[in-house]
């Protein structure tokens, strides 16, 4: 990730159950303006499916999707 | 056109002669299916009864097909559709009906209530005012195939992880998660890993020969009414299937993929399934059967009850497998009260879960069962449908229940046997 983009939001999806973490992804995308970026984190190993497909299919930016002892780490930035 | 013009049309298309004939002229008013409806039993709003949501319908309906509403509609209360009606549609066919079918065992006419709420969905999507969340989570579940190069190559991490976690649990460095490997069982997860690791246990444990999917089971395009997308959804599950040379589909703990495989992708394709499919609650109660999935019952003393997912019992008949199963590890079952085909929608169905913003709605919806949970004094939930795990752990911590949630599956494999 640029180390200049700053995060608008951050989320903690931590101990939520896909699809949950894509719901709420989505509705923290539709409180940051476009070109914003938001920062979450989640323990469902299902978002490292989830939130590519997601980003995919609204064309958000996916810029990074990591996992830290147990920890999924994801960045995206808004496009639309 | 205008858009009231084109959702007339939309709605005609959708209104076999079933669905036609239960809207404009099965009912008889007599209020039967009122107290069957948890919406209206958990809000007391009349208006929002099945009949009452049904007339909304029904009112536009009688203006272009019943000849004395077509002449003195004030007479009949018929109505024509106006752009703020299709707005109210929007809440009465997402918002107000799971879509559970609870009024229509209990319609002397069965009038096919939650059908006719199914064809407002499917008319609104086609006019684009469906909840915007289902159309993406829709979406989401088509990219997965879309960008399948990408996505095997995080699907194969992220299995490794989950292996690793089940030869823990088996004690056994040699049990596997096999992936697009020939098998007799194709086995569809959700993508929520709670879904993907209690079925490899129990498979492994039986050593059946199995595969697990690079898909999900879930299908919100179901939710939307929109049929081309679900079968594209289920369509590639089928041709997974047949790559693979599986004999049989089994499913995860999940009421709509369950409905979805069952019996509305047969009538989708107009030709039955060329796999055998199951869920994997009927796999498992199958493998007690036959002596090869054994448990260890001294543990479990503690009180619980089991909710039945309206799609896996009510609509799928599911209603013995999961009792026989819990009742071999668990000598303190207690019966939800009513249950089986009668049992109470937890108030999360239809796609509910997955709309946020009708939130507080859908927990004030979540009463009806609440109350059941609570009449059995048990301290763990047991279901069999990720909609309804979800909206149970929410009304469980709103009403202070005190109860841990799980699927089946999720639960039983903590008591498995294993020397
Ligand atoms: S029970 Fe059936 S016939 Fe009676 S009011 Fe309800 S929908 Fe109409
Ligand atoms: S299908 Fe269920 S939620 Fe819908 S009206 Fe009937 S009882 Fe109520």
């Amino acid at each position: 990730m640029d180390k200049d983009m700053s995060i608008a939001k951050t989320l903690n999806l931590e101990g939520l159950l896909c699809p949950i973490p894509v719901v709420k992804l989505s509705n923290a995308v539709k409180g940051i303006g476009v070109g914003e970026v938001i920062e979450a984190t989640a323990t469902d190993p299902g978002v490292m499916m989830d939130i590519p497909a997601w980003c995919k299919s609204t064309g958000n930016d996916l810029i990074s999707l990591d996992k830290e002892d147990g920890i999924f780490r994801f960045v995206v930035c808004r496009v639309n | 056109m205008s858009i009231t013009r084109t959702a007339l049309e939309e709605v005609e298309k959708r209104f076999n002669r079933l669905i036609g004939t239960s809207a404009t002229n099965l009912c008889t008013h007599c209020g039967w299916c009122v107290e069957s409806c948890h919406v209206y039993l958990s809000t007391l709003n009349p208006e929002l009864s099945p009949v009452a949501k049904t007339e909304r319908v029904r009112r536009v309906l009688k203006r272009s097909h019943d000849w004395l509403s077509k002449l003195v509609p004030f007479w009949t209360g018929a109505a024509d559709l106006t752009e703020s009606e299709l707005d109210k549609w929007v809440e009465l066919a997402y918002k107000y009906c799971t879509l559970c079918e609870r009024c229509v065992i209990n319609c002397p006419m069965a009038v096919e209530t939650p059908q006719i709420m199914g064809a407002i969905r499917g008319t609104l999507t086609s006019i684009k005012k469906s909840p915007e969340i289902l159309d993406q989570l829709t979406g989401a579940e088509i990219a997965r195939e879309d960008g399948l190069d990408m996505m095997r190559e995080i699907f194969r991490e992220h299995i490794v992880d989950l292996e690793k976690e089940v030869q823990e649990k088996l004690n056994n460095p040699s049990a596997k998660i096999p992936i697009e490997e020939e098998a007799e069982i194709l086995y569809v997860p959700l993508s929520g890993v709670h879904t993907i690791i209690p079925p490899a246990v129990i498979f492994n444990y039986v050593g059946a020969s199995w595969t697990l999917s690079m898909f999900e089971s879930s299908n919100y395009a179901m939710f939307l009414g929109d049929i081309p997308r679900a079968k594209q959804i289920v369509n590639r599950i089928l041709k997974e299937a047949e790559r693979l040379n599986v004999k049989e589909i089994v499913l995860s703990e999940c009421g709509h993929a369950y409905a979805a495989f069952r019996w509305e992708a047969p009538k989708w394709f107009g030709e039955p399934l060329k796999f055998k499919v199951s869920s994997i609650l009927e796999v498992m109660d199958d493998y007690l059967e036959t002596g090869v999935l054994t448990f260890d019952s001294s543990q479990n003393g503690e009180a619980i009850t089991y909710h039945d997912p309206c799609n896996i019992g009510r609509k799928g008949g599911i209603f013995e497998e999961p009792r026989r199963i819990i009742n071999v590890i668990s000598s303190n079952y207690r019966e939800m009260y009513p249950s089986r085909e009668q049992n109470f929608c937890c108030g999360g169905g239809g796609g509910l879960v997955a709309n946020t913003d009708w939130q507080d709605y859908r927990i004030e919806t979540g009463k009806v069962k609440a109350d059941q949970i609570r009449e059995t004094r048990a301290k763990k939930v047991l279901t069999s449908c990720d909609n309804c795990l979800h909206q149970i752990q929410e009304i469980s911590e709103y009403y202070d229940l005190n109860v841990e949630v799980s699927n089946v599956s999720q639960w039983a494999i903590s008591a498995l046997t294993i020397t």
